[in-house]
Parts: C-alpha cells; structure tokens; sequence
C-alpha cells in the first residue's frame, strides 16, 4: 500500500532545544497508526512538524508531495485536520460557530450537509448544545466538539493529539469507539498520539513507541501488545 | 423637560461618532491586545480624503462610501507595512508604533492640507423637526442615522458572515485558527482596514461640527477611549453603548454644570475613563480576566 503520510528522518525543536533526533514513520491511506511514548517523548512535537508548527529538517510527504516551506494555513487546506492538545476549540464562540469553522472552507454544499447531519448522529449532544457557548461543554464534550469540528473538514488524514486527556474512563471508551466507526465509515486515516498505550494499542493497527526523539520500537499492534518486554519497558503496563 | 430631551438627543448624536470611533479601537484590541493610538488620525487623515473628493466636485454620497473603501484599503495597508513586522514585538513596543504612526499621520496631514481649520459640509439640512414636541435638527437625527447603519452593518459583517467568523476566531484562538485554515495574518488585516472604516466614518461625521484640521481628532480619541472603556475594552456592543452613555453624559453636564460648560467637557471623559478604572475596570460589558496558573 502506498503511504498517506511519510516522514523520513525527521528533526524538529524549539529554537536551540532539539526534540526530534530523525523519526520516521508512515501512515496509509485510511490506517490506523498510533504514536506512543513517554512525556516529553516528542508525540506532540512530531504532529506539530506535520502541520508546520515547528521548524523541522528531514522530509515529511503528504500524498507524496513533500509539505516543506508550506505555511499551516495550506498544509491543513490539503486534507490534514489536526486536533490539537487541548482540543483548540474556540471558547469565545458557540458550539455551532466552531463546527461552521471546520466546514468554511468547502464549496461542497450538499455534502456539508450530509456530513452535519453524521456528526449529529455520532455526537448527538452536540445537536442540542449547538447555540451555547462551547465554553460550557465538559472535557469530554469539548473532545467531541474538536472531533466533529475535524470531521466537517473532510479530511484525508486526521491528528489526533491525546484525545483521552483529562476524561472519565467511560467517556474515553466512547470516543474511540466513535473514533473506530469514523474511520471504517469514511476511510479517512487517523494518527493517533496517546498516553494510554493499552486503548491506543487496540484501536490502531501499527504502532510507533518513541523514546527520546528516536522511535524505538514500531511494528503491527496486536503484536506489540502481545510483547511482554516491550509493554514493560516502553509502554508501563 | 424639552430642553432636557433635547440635549439628550444631541448627546446621542455626539455619542455615535464617539461609538464609531471607539469600536475602532475596539476591534483593533480584540485583534491584537493593542490600543491603537493612532486610530483618530487614522481617521482624520480619512476624512480629508473625503474632503478633498467633495471638493473636486464630487458629490457627498458618493464620497462618503468611497472614503470608507480607501479607508478600509489604508487600514490594511498599515497593517500589512508597519504592523506585521513587528506582530510578535512586546505589547509595549507596538504602542510605541502607533503613537509613532500617530504623530507621522498628523504630520502628514498637515504638510498635505496645511493647518488651517476648513469648513466641512453636512448632507443634513440645518433646520430643526418637530418630534412630538421636541425640537430635534436634522443634523443630530442624521447623524444618529449614519452611526448606526455602520455599526449594525459591522455587527452583521462579524455575526453573520463566513469572514466574520474567520475573523472573530483569528482574533481569539490564533494558534486553533490556523489549524481550521484560517489565515490568521490576512484576518488581522481585515481586523485593521474594517477598524479603519469605522473610525473614518467618526471623523467625517465629526468634521461639520468641529472644523477639519489636522488636531480635530484628538479631543473625540480621548472620548472614545472612555467609551471603550466604558463598555469593557473588549466589546463591541460596549463600545457602542459606552460611546452613547459618554455623548449624554458630557452634553448634560455641559448643559446642566455651570462649571463644566463648553470648556470642561473634555474633563469629564476622563473622569469617566479614571471612574471606571476605579470602580469597575472591567467596564460594563466586559468579563473579569480569569486566568489559571
């Protein structure tokens, strides 16, 4: 299978502070790849390269064109939605103003209303909050919100930045589940960087453990779970 | 009762030009965090824009509206020249630029059209109406009029719209924006040009009152700078609602406080701005900062 996304040794940081030390991984259209690690690992460092929220060296390819010197702006208009840590949702404005940002750029006006109307049916609380304030929402709520936000963009490819960060256990089972049935529904491939090596694990087919800006180990996930010095070691379960 | 009424419809009339101008500042804040202090003569460079168009012969209503446009062009234009390079400069430093931008514009102004006071026309009648009983002109009630089609066409520009929208959220969520495809740097341009729109229409709405020289605005800066206060900085109903209650204001008190007069007026705009600050410096529709450490 050709790869969606490709980064080929890549090396990013924060002005003199070096994060990545060359990772490379890929990810193929309408897979599952989950990225796992330590706190200070590089996850997040590594989807902030993708999206041109860091300075990175190496290559990093999108449907085989590279995006180096692309601005964030035309990496995202490519058909990458990237859900922040922290979910970036717009407090300052309604449930519905922040799903109308997700869908703003399309033309496609028939298909965005298909798509509304399946974002409602995974998130159905979302339809009925969708004149309030998104500041209201609960963390879990907000999660969902920053799902169905990315959804409308109708991505290729999705960034997902810890999306069990902060919530009840119960609510985190929910949102991979909805996470799992979006990807078989649309075939729209997830990146799914996460703490909870043992949920990410399941949800992905391939995984990549970073440690120290270097990926360690990667390879199918079912097997990496099965490994025992592997969950020892790398993923602390 | 009559007179009282009658002062407080001029206080309206004077009260919308300040509301204009404040909701300049106001978007520009809700931007960036910057108090433009170059926003009046912004304005005031505008309106001789206008002035000069009238006097080549053209016609008031077709001025007015293209004055706006080259407004709205020069906002961004500053944005995209003197504001963009230094985007990411301390608070401090772009309020440098624009005092330094303020005093380059009045400059400018003044080798351009010179310092003599000029007459600026009014497309409203001098003449007085009957509205149940009160005598109103048709100046204030025009002004009135003007004031606020602008800023309800600016309130359904940023509510209603895909580019308000755009640009409400860039205002805000800068980092979320751009992760949306936002493009958080022609928005903030927007931000400037619609800003300097608004103001223009303060400074030719002011200019038949006041006489236009290069200095007419900045006695109506500092009353705008409490209307915005006034409604919280950080809102643009405020601004409105802030530049409408200072307007009343000073022209009651100029009316009705023989101290105050004609000559004390400027005096109570600050007082409003110090009285605030005091008793409610988040102003009237503004909310407490609340941050999480």
């Amino acid at each position: 299978m050709t790869a969606l996304l490709e980064l080929d040794s890549v090396q990013a940081g924060y002005g003199p502070t070096s994060v990545l030390h060359g990772v490379s991984l890929s990810v193929p259209a309408g897979g599952v790849v989950a990225l796992l690690g330590a706190n200070g690992a590089g996850k997040t460092t590594t989807l902030r390269a993708i999206t041109g929220g860091v300075r990175w060296n190496g290559d990093i390819r999108f449907e085989g064109r590279s995006l180096r010197r692309m601005s964030t702006e035309e990496i995202v208009r490519r058909g990458i939605a990237h859900v922040p840590e922290g979910r970036g949702i717009c407090t300052e404005l309604t449930v519905d103003e922040n799903l109308k940002l997700g869908s703003h750029l399309r033309r496609d006006g028939a298909e965005v209303r298909k798509d509304y109307d399946r974002v409602f049916e995974y998130f159905p609380v979302l339809k009925d909050r969708r004149r309030l304030s998104a500041s209201t929402l609960s963390g879990g709520e907000q999660q969902m919100l920053a799902l169905a936000r990315a959804l409308l963009m109708k991505p290729r490819l999705m960034l997902l930045d810890e999306p069990s960060l902060g919530l009840a256990p119960i609510v985190v089972r929910s949102i991979f589940q909805i996470i799992r049935s979006i990807n078989e529904a649309s075939g729209v491939a997830v990146l799914l960087v996460e703490q909870n090596a043992r949920i990410a694990l399941e949800l992905s087919s391939t995984a990549y453990v970073l440690e120290v800006g270097r990926v360690a180990v990667h390879g199918d996930s079912a097997e990496l779970q099965g490994n025992e010095s592997v969950r020892r070691s790398y993923l602390g379960y | 009762m009559q007179e009282f009424l009658q002062q407080v419809v001029s206080g309206l009339a004077v009260g919308g030009i300040f509301a204009s101008l404040a909701l300049a500042l106001v978007l520009i804040y809700n931007a960036m965090g910057l108090v433009n202090f170059a926003q009046g003569e912004m304005a005031m460079l505008a309106t001789f824009v206008a002035y000069a168009l009238v006097n080549r012969g053209m016609s008031y209503w077709i001025a007015f509206p293209v004055a706006l446009v080259l407004a709205f062009g020069g906002g961004i234009v500053i944005q995209r020249i003197v504001i963009r390079p230094v985007e990411r400069a301390p608070i401090l430093t772009l309020v440098i630029i624009t005092l330094g931008l303020a005093t380059l514009l009045n400059g400018l102004a003044g080798f351009v059209f010179g310092y003599v006071p000029r007459s600026f026309p009014s497309p409203f009648s001098a003449q007085s109406a009957d509205v149940l009983g009160v005598f109103v002109s048709y100046r204030d009630l025009g002004v009135i009029a003007m004031c606020g089609l602008v800023l309800l066409a600016v309130y359904l520009l940023l509510q209603r719209t895909t580019v308000g929208l755009t640009m409400r959220a860039a205002a805000h969520h800068p980092e979320a924006s751009r992760l949306l495809g936002v493009q958080v740097s022609w928005m903030l341009g927007l931000g400037w040009g619609l800003a300097s729109a608004v103001g223009a229409v303060s400074g030719i709405m002011v200019a038949p009152i006041l006489l236009l020289e290069p200095n007419m605005m900045q006695s109506i800066i500092i009353y705008a700078f409490a209307a915005a206060v006034l409604g919280g900085i950080e809102s643009p109903l405020g601004a409105v609602v802030g530049g409408l209650v200072v307007g009343v204001t000073i022209n009651l008190a100029g009316a009705y406080l023989p101290f105050v007069g004609g000559d004390l007026q400027l005096a109570v705009g600050l007082a409003i701005i110090i009285a605030v600050l005091i008793i409610r410096p988040n102003g009237l529709f503004g909310r407490a900062a609340v941050r999480r450490v």
